[in-house]
């Protein structure tokens, strides 16, 4: 009966024993299981970045043109306000801070004392009479009404405008006429048209007749600048006049006209 | 052989010269293009004519009526011509005491001298007698003391307001004629406008300084857009009736309607008259698409002279050849600018975006002045401003700034004031009329609020 419920040996042989191999298998068990895990782990890392060909694709970009924003205006850039650039900023340098100056670099001057000069006495006038001045021949300004020439000048901004009425009466009676006459075709003067480099300081003569509704004709030049384009500018300032207004008295005047550019 | 050894000097001498001039030519040069746009400036650099203008003297002591109907006279030439654009009217601080009624009693030594500086005076005397006014008014060249007068001119009405200040209006109107470069003044023109009361809108009138308001239609609906015939004699405008706007026709000669029969329905909107009188081109919807129609000043034989997609509407003429229109085209969506001949043909666009409306012509056909939003959408910065454009270059500048919104312009018939309408607050109800020089300087309100749609009259 003790041997049937002994624990039989033969069937276990001698280095068979059951700790062993209890230890052994859990051993085993956890080795698979540290590969299972550690496989796990180390396969599941990803890729890097472009390691793989064949699953890393192309990066699509949008740009910002095709966002969904109506075109742009284009912009009339010969207007005024026009421009969307704004003029560029003048350029500010930086200020420099001198280096203070060492104290021997300054020479201080020496203190004089100023030489006091004593005041000299104005020589005492001469005792005997002077000759009395010579009565001027010509009357001074103011004392007559003035002679009126009938010219009129204005100055512009580049140059200047002179208008001379050919009738010397027409131009002493009716003086306002003529700086009407003078204004209206300044205004008219566009010396930007004028080419600055050829036509500085020259002057061209426009004649025309100024009919009796007050309307420029027949308008031809005097004396030719040289400059055709201050020449052109001279011509077409004339040409732009409609009117000067009716004539104050006459049925016609003639005009000479002097445009003089400078810079 | 004794000019050799000066031969390099000179030489050097003349590259230097020459480096110099071009030096200077590149300066002047940028500078130029700097200032181009200065071009379509009325002056350039020229000053105005300074015009003093002494109080007129009254002849009439006795008469109770003299004093106030001198003092409207006195405001009136004053107001006038320093609204001329012309002149720099010296202020009446400066003047001298004396208040001289004929050439005789003037000593000009005193007006040309600081601090007058007066380069004109304008003076004379002004007497009411007898339900008489009887005025005689100078204008004498300061500076010329030889021959000092310019003008004479005498003038005898009825004595009342407003009498004193037509008179005044025509003697200034004599000074601009004569030292305006023989542009005729304004003084004596009207502006047509739109008056909202309650629900309606009325046509009224005004002179071009805003006195002498008053309604000229009584229709009970609403009116609009009303514009004067070149002859002062009719108006035309379009108004709510039975059909929906139609073009109707009033006679400042009868004082009442007469008949101009619309031959369509659809609706039909802002007439304009061809200079000659003879032609009225409008906006009528009656092909289900808004485009511009011509008929005679009497309705009859209309034709379209536009036919594309999209509304046209807001024509008028070149008061200069009549034989173009400008108006305003939604063909391209928003709408914009355009001009055209008469017939139809020659179509050019002339803004390049934003929303354009209402175009005025100017009377020497020069300009186009027109009321523009350049950034129009949610959210754009800017409004709606009135800008002027010259017609052969397309180039524009803006006059109206930072006033609210501003529509309706309107060119005086000499060309130098604009009149507008103005909402500074945004609500339509705070829309008035109000006038400038056309450079954009001299803004002054003619009106209260309430007023709307102001066009001048052609003289």
């Amino acid at each position: 009966m003790g041997t049937d419920l002994r624990w039989i040996h033969d069937e276990h042989p001698e280095g068979d024993n059951l700790r062993g191999n209890f230890f052994g298998s859990l051993v085993l068990h956890g080795v698979v299981a540290g590969l299972v895990i550690g496989l796990a782990y180390f396969n599941n890392r990803g890729h890097s970045w472009g390691e793989d060909a064949a699953t890393a694709g192309a990066i699509q970009a949008t740009m910002v043109a095709s966002l969904p924003l109506p075109p742009k205006q284009r912009e009339l850039d010969t207007g005024v306000l026009t421009s969307e650039s704004p003029s560029p900023a003048p350029v500010v340098a930086k200020e420099k801070t001198e280096p203070p100056p060492k104290p021997d670099e300054v020479a201080v001057p020496e203190k004089t004392k100023p030489v006091k000069q004593a005041p000299q006495p104005t020589p005492a006038p001469p005792k005997h009479p002077q000759p009395a001045p010579p009565q001027p021949t010509k009357a001074a300004t103011g004392e007559t009404a003035g002679i009126r020439i009938p010219q009129s000048t204005i100055e512009l901004k580049n140059g200047t405008a002179s208008a001379m009425v050919q009738d010397r009466t027409f131009g002493a009676r009716f003086a306002y006429y003529v700086n009407i006459v003078n204004k209206v075709v300044a205004q008219n003067w566009y010396t930007q048209e004028a080419d600055p480099r050829a036509s500085a300081g020259k002057s061209v003569t426009v004649i025309f007749d100024i009919g009796r509704d007050g309307a420029p004709s027949n308008p031809r030049f005097g004396t030719r600048s040289g400059s055709p384009s201050l020449d052109t500018s001279a011509m077409r300032a004339v040409q732009r006049v409609d009117s000067f207004g009716p004539l104050p008295a006459g049925d016609h005047i003639t005009v000479e006209y002097t445009f003089h550019y400078t810079q | 052989m004794n000019f050799r050894p000066a031969r390099p000097l000179a030489h050097l001498i003349r590259v230097a010269l020459a480096f110099a001039v071009v030096l200077a030519a590149s300066v002047s040069c940028t500078r130029a293009r700097a200032q181009d746009w200065f071009k379509t400036e009325t002056s350039s650099g020229v000053s105005n004519i300074r015009i003093a203008v002494a109080d007129f003297k009254a002849v009439s002591v006795g008469d109770p009526q003299t004093i106030p109907l001198k003092r409207t006279f006195d405001t009136t030439l004053f107001n006038d011509l320093a609204n001329a654009g012309i002149f720099d009217v010296v202020s009446k601080s400066m003047l001298p005491q004396a208040t001289p009624g004929a050439p005789g009693e003037i000593n000009l030594a005193q007006w040309s001298v600081a601090p007058a500086n007066a380069a004109m005076v304008a003076f004379g005397a002004f007497g009411a007698s007898g339900g008489r006014l009887t005025v005689s008014g100078f204008l004498f060249d300061a500076k010329n003391a030889q021959f000092p007068q310019v003008l004479a001119k005498q003038y005898s009405e009825d004595a009342n307001e407003g009498m004193a200040r037509q008179i005044a209006h025509r003697f200034a109107d004599e000074i601009i004629f004569r030292l305006g470069g023989g542009v005729p003044g304004i003084a004596e023109t009207k502006i047509y406008y739109v008056k909202m009361s309650g629900g309606n809108k009325e046509i009224w009138a005004m002179d071009y300084d805003g006195a002498n308001q008053h309604q000229i239609t009584h229709l009970g609906t609403v009116s609009l857009s009303p514009r004067v015939s070149p002859d002062n004699s009719r108006i035309a405008f379009s108004s709510l009736g039975r059909d929906g706007f139609q073009i109707r026709m009033y006679s400042l000669l009868l004082n009442r309607m007469v008949n101009f029969p619309s031959a369509g329905g659809g609706t039909n909107l802002s007439p304009a008259w061809s200079p000659n009188g003879r032609d009225i081109a409008y906006s009528s919807s009656r092909t289900g698409d808004p485009e511009i129609w011509i008929a005679d000043s009497n309705g009859g034989g209309g034709h379209r002279v536009t036919s594309f997609r999209g509304p046209d509407v807001s024509p008028v003429f070149n008061p200069k050849t009549g034989s173009q229109i400008a108006w305003i085209s939604g063909r391209t969506n928003l709408p914009q600018l355009y001009i055209m001949d008469a017939d139809g043909s020659g179509v050019m666009r002339m803004t390049d975006g934003g929303y354009a409306t209402s175009p005025s012509w100017s009377p020497n056909g020069q300009f186009i002045a027109f009321a523009w939003n350049r950034k129009y959408g949610p959210g754009a910065p800017g409004g709606q401003d009135i800008y002027v454009m010259e017609v052969a270059t397309k180039r524009w500048i803006q006059v109206t700034h930072d006033i609210g919104r501003c529509d309706f312009p309107s060119w005086s018939p000499d060309g130098r004031h604009i009149v507008f309408a103005n909402t500074p607050g945004g609500r339509a109800s705070s829309t008035r009329i109000v006038s400038m020089l056309s450079d954009g300087t001299g803004r002054r309100t003619l009106t209260e609020a309430g007023a709307d749609m102001p066009n001048w009259s052609w003289k």
